[in-house]
């Protein structure tokens, strides 16, 4: 194939080797730096809008998943990870090197929107700076921070002074320019409605929303930083509990767990795989259940009986979660090559429970769809309003949830197969209506879903032959992963893709530990949603996103 | 109508303690609706921090209350304790007086409006303390000043979600006032007179008789269609789901009232309350019989107590159940759909009213 050939479908969803890939590019390409998931391109910092467009416009690789970036001994190194939506196991990294003393590289933005957040926190806690990029400012960390605290020669000692930022006070007047009448709304950080601490920088004309801008990072804990200074094997692991705290723990550690066995090369023996798959789904409910009860929170207000209903079925999952893993939210359940227990004893009553759970709950379904769904009034809200259009959610990286109610097909328990997930029988729920409507149908089908894989779980491990129940693979006390081994894995979290990408530097402990959040992409795509939209619809796009403070500042 | 106007609890009380004179005469009146007055505040005491509490809950599958005194009733004077203990915070640049008097009028205003309902008797006592004959125009000029104390609010806060509630109040008002009123209206024209007495005595007779049960004529049943719409525009004239627009907590944080707090914020509520309750009465009044149910003349005031704490059983379930509509949706209902319903439902009346009389 040449590079003349005009762009088709076809042409982009054909599987390219990494050497035709590398022929695609050319004299882009520097020289290669595979990683262990996917081909590694090393390319001028001067030419990344080009290199990206030809892999995006001529190669489908339409997602952008993430950006990562890192301080070396000798230079500044930014790592567009791209997969395509069609088949994510088509990877390519695109390395792009910086100088060490004047760490300046092309931004990605005009290429991929979902670049212009993911660059602007490379900036704020690496350094490096995106040339092109329209709006390069601190994005976790307050504009007034001294230093990147990633980088090498970052002081923490250093006392830092925090000052308010502009528009910190809710009564100063502002507004968009002298002639237009419009007017400055903070929204959050304490507001009923934005889930957490968020804060919306809203200029409002009227009802209607001429402009939001969501101002994350009042969460940030560091996250990234505190993972690369646990070792591999059993300091990492509970932190991911942290990050999607709305009961998703199981599957964020899962991400980690992926991509460390993958990294240090351990197998997982199927009987855990299947625990995995089930206490996954669960806490995919219980994380469902909770986005449907603030959801309706937001819509119908804050004594919605909806909200109660939800919570109690969540309160169910719980509980099996609780006597699985003997924790209600902090359940740091997996182990690298396993998980850290069998079920409980006795195994009976556990099963028991879980398919009393599993029984009642297409009542429960069927009640959220009397209650919600049916509605009209919750109609006439939801509906035709917080449009995502599949084009633009592709263009910010929206996954789960969000990307499959604007009718993009993408799911890693399929698409990317980890688990005991290509085992069972489930389907993958989309809608087509990208609006707030969709998403939140999307939710409540993917219960159901998930119910499905449980109940299969179920009779598998019921009938899992005792002498054979290996929950745990025999991995190294210490693990020391190859040197500068790099891996970028991802799994489908609650609200999208949760990926990891680990570098490692031959210790025990990874040299880049970088989260990869579905929230943080998918809040991105927030003023798409709501410019030109009323209040209302705001609050509503923002509960239907079902985003995770602790897992968008991370 | 046909029967004579009944005995007022103002003049009941000057005849029973033989009060002599004009001054005798303002001294009854007080007492009276001293007394009225302290009903309404009743329920509102034991709507407020108790009922409200256990029909959530009801609603919701939990217990709330249960642990101060039986069924949890004393928790009324700790909520009435804890909430007046707080401390008054005025938020700087606020627009005083302005600021001080809106939380006076909402509840003021919902309370004048009680001096003209007829709640019915209880014994001797005829819950009924003024029967002007415009008495029907006056309760929805007065139930509708609390848009005035929202708007006040919102207005003198100095706060932008305050702002945006008490102007999202004054368009849910004028949205649903007009239809509100044209359909009360047609109820006029049934009974030919404004005066609430009248119109609950034309709402005595039967209407139909089915299995050896009188259907009484009250005007829900008489013209159903009338008070669908008149519920609906009622829930909205209060402020209640689905129309909660001014407050919708989750959007603008609690709108008008998100400055106030300690005695100031129990007024709004207190306000919230008695409005509810007199939506509930005018409701009663107007299509449900006022105080007329089964049973003797003199045990009406119950009936007529059952029938607001009815709407108000009514108004938290549907908290509990229903979304709330978007302001530029409300205001498409009230303007498109409602005023031109209510005006049909009007003209009907009057060509229906006109062939039969």
């Amino acid at each position: 194939m040449s590079l003349e050939r005009p762009d088709t479908t076809d042409d982009a969803a054909i599987e390219r080797t990494p050497d035709e890939l590398e022929a695609l590019l050319g004299d882009l390409v520097v020289k290669r730096d595979d990683h262990l998931n996917a081909p590694g391109f090393v390319i001028r910092p001067d030419t990344v809008q080009e290199t990206l467009s030809i892999l995006k416009e001529q190669a489908g690789y339409d997602h952008l998943s993430v950006v990562s970036a890192q301080e070396y001994e000798n230079r500044y190194e930014s790592i567009y990870h791209l997969k395509k939506f069609d088949d994510p196991t088509q990877e390519v990294s695109v390395v792009v090197p910086a100088d060490k003393d004047d760490p300046v590289s092309e931004s990605a933005e005009p290429v991929f929107r979902t670049a212009d957040w993911h660059e602007r926190e490379a900036y704020d806690l690496i350094g490096v700076e995106y040339d092109d990029h329209p709006d390069l400012r601190r994005i976790l960390l307050p504009e007034t921070w001294q230093g990147h605290p990633l980088s090498m020669d970052y002081d923490k000692d250093r006392p830092q002074i925090a000052t308010l930022p502009e528009h910190a006070n809710p009564l100063q007047e502002h507004h968009k320019d002298d002639e237009s009448d419009t007017m400055f709304l903070n929204i959050g950080p304490h507001h009923p409605a934005t889930h957490g601490v968020l804060h919306l920088k809203t200029t409002l004309d009227g009802e209607q929303v001429v402009d939001v801008e969501p101002d994350i990072g009042y969460l940030h804990r560091s996250e990234e930083q505190m993972a690369q200074s646990g070792t591999y094997r059993h300091q990492i692991m509970p932190y991911p509990d942290r990050w999607d705290y709305i009961s998703a723990g199981l599957l964020n550690e899962w991400a980690y767990a992926r991509a460390a066995e993958d990294l240090a090369d351990i197998e997982v023996p199927e009987y855990a795989q299947v625990i995995r798959t089930m206490g996954a789904e669960m806490c995919r409910i219980a994380a469902h259940m909770l986005a449907l009860a603030t959801f309706a929170l937001d819509v119908n207000g804050d004594f919605t009986a909806t909200f109660m209903y939800a919570i109690n079925d969540r309160e169910r999952v719980q509980d099996l979660l609780e006597d699985l893993t003997g924790q209600r939210l902090m359940f740091n359940y997996f182990r690298l090559g396993g998980v850290v227990w069998d079920l409980p004893e006795p195994r009976e009553e556990f099963f028991s429970k879980t398919r009393d759970f599993l029984d009642q709950l297409p009542e429960s379904v069927e009640e959220y769809h009397n209650l919600v769904t049916s509605n009209e009034i919750f109609q006439m809200r939801t509906i035709d309003t917080g449009i995502l259009p599949p084009e633009v959610a592709k263009d910010y990286g929206a996954t789960g949830p969000v990307a499959r109610g604007s009718g993009v097909d993408y799911d890693l328990r399929r698409d990317d197969p980890y688990g005991y997930y290509d085992e069972l029988d489930w389907d993958v729920v989309t809608e087509d209506g990208c609006d707030n409507f969709s998403r939140l149908l999307v939710r409540m089908r993917e219960v159901e879903e998930s119910a499905k894989i449980i109940e299969q779980c179920v009779d598998l491990l019921e009938d899992w032959p005792e002498e054979e129940r290996n929950i745990q693979a025999n991995v190294p006390r210490t693990l020391r992963p190859d040197d500068d081994a790099e891996i970028y894995r991802a799994v489908e979290g609650a609200k999208g893709e949760l990926g990891i990408y680990i570098r490692s530097d031959g210790t025990d402990k990874p040299a880049r530990f970088k989260i990869r959040s579905p929230c943080f992409s998918n809040l991105q795509t927030l003023p798409e949603m709501a410019n030109g939209e009323y209040i209302p619809d705001v609050i509503a796009a923002l509960g239907s996103l079902d985003i995770v403070l602790g897992e968008v500042d991370r | 109508m046909g029967t004579a106007p009944a005995q007022l609890f103002p003049e009941f009380l000057v005849e029973t303690f033989g009060l002599p004179g004009v001054l005798g005469e303002v001294v009854a009146a007080l007492i009276a609706a001293a007394v009225v007055g302290n009903i309404v505040l009743a329920f509102t005491g034991v709507a407020g921090p108790w009922a409200k509490r256990k029909i959530t809950a009801a609603f919701t599958d939990r217990i709330a209350v249960n642990r101060v005194g039986p069924f949890g009733l004393l928790i009324i004077p700790a909520s009435a304790v804890q909430l007046l203990a707080k401390e008054l915070i005025v938020p700087e640049g606020v627009d005083r007086p302005a600021w001080d008097i809106a939380p006076v009028i909402l509840p003021a205003s919902a309370l004048l409006g009680f001096s003209v309902i007829p709640m019915g008797r209880l014994g001797p006592i005829n819950f009924h303390l003024a029967d002007p004959e415009v008495g029907f125009a006056l309760v929805f000029a007065f139930a509708s000043i609390a848009s005035v104390s929202l708007v006040m609010a919102g207005y003198a806060s100095n706060n932008k979600y305050s702002l945006l509630g008490g102007l999202r109040a004054v368009a849910q008002n004028l949205a649903y006032e007009i239809p509100l009123i044209v359909t009360a209206m047609s109820v006029v024209l049934f009974a030919g007179t404004l005066q609430m007495s009248g119109i609950v005595s034309a709402q005595t007779t039967t209407l139909v008789t089915i299995a050896g049960f009188d259907i009484p004529a009250w005007y829900a049943f008489v013209n159903p269609f009338a008070f669908v719409l008149f519920l609906t525009a009622n829930m909205a004239e209060i402020g209640r789901n689905p129309f909660d627009i001014p407050e919708a907590p989750t959007e603008i944080v609690a709108g008008y009232q998100t400055e106030y707090s300690s005695a100031y914020f129990v007024l709004f509520y207190l306000g919230e309350f008695v409005h509810i309750f007199l939506g509930g009465a005018i409701l009663a009044v107007t299509f449900l019989g006022g105080a007329s149910g089964p049973g003797p003349e003199s045990i009406g005031f119950i009936w007529f107590v059952v029938k607001i704490w009815g709407f108000f059983l009514f108004t938290q379930w549907a908290r509990s159940a229903l979304p709330r509509v978007r302001i530029d949706q409300l205001i498409e209902i009230g303007w498109k759909g409602m005023l031109v319903l209510s005006f049909a439902n009007l003209v009907l009346t009057a060509v229906i009213v006109g062939v039969i009389a």
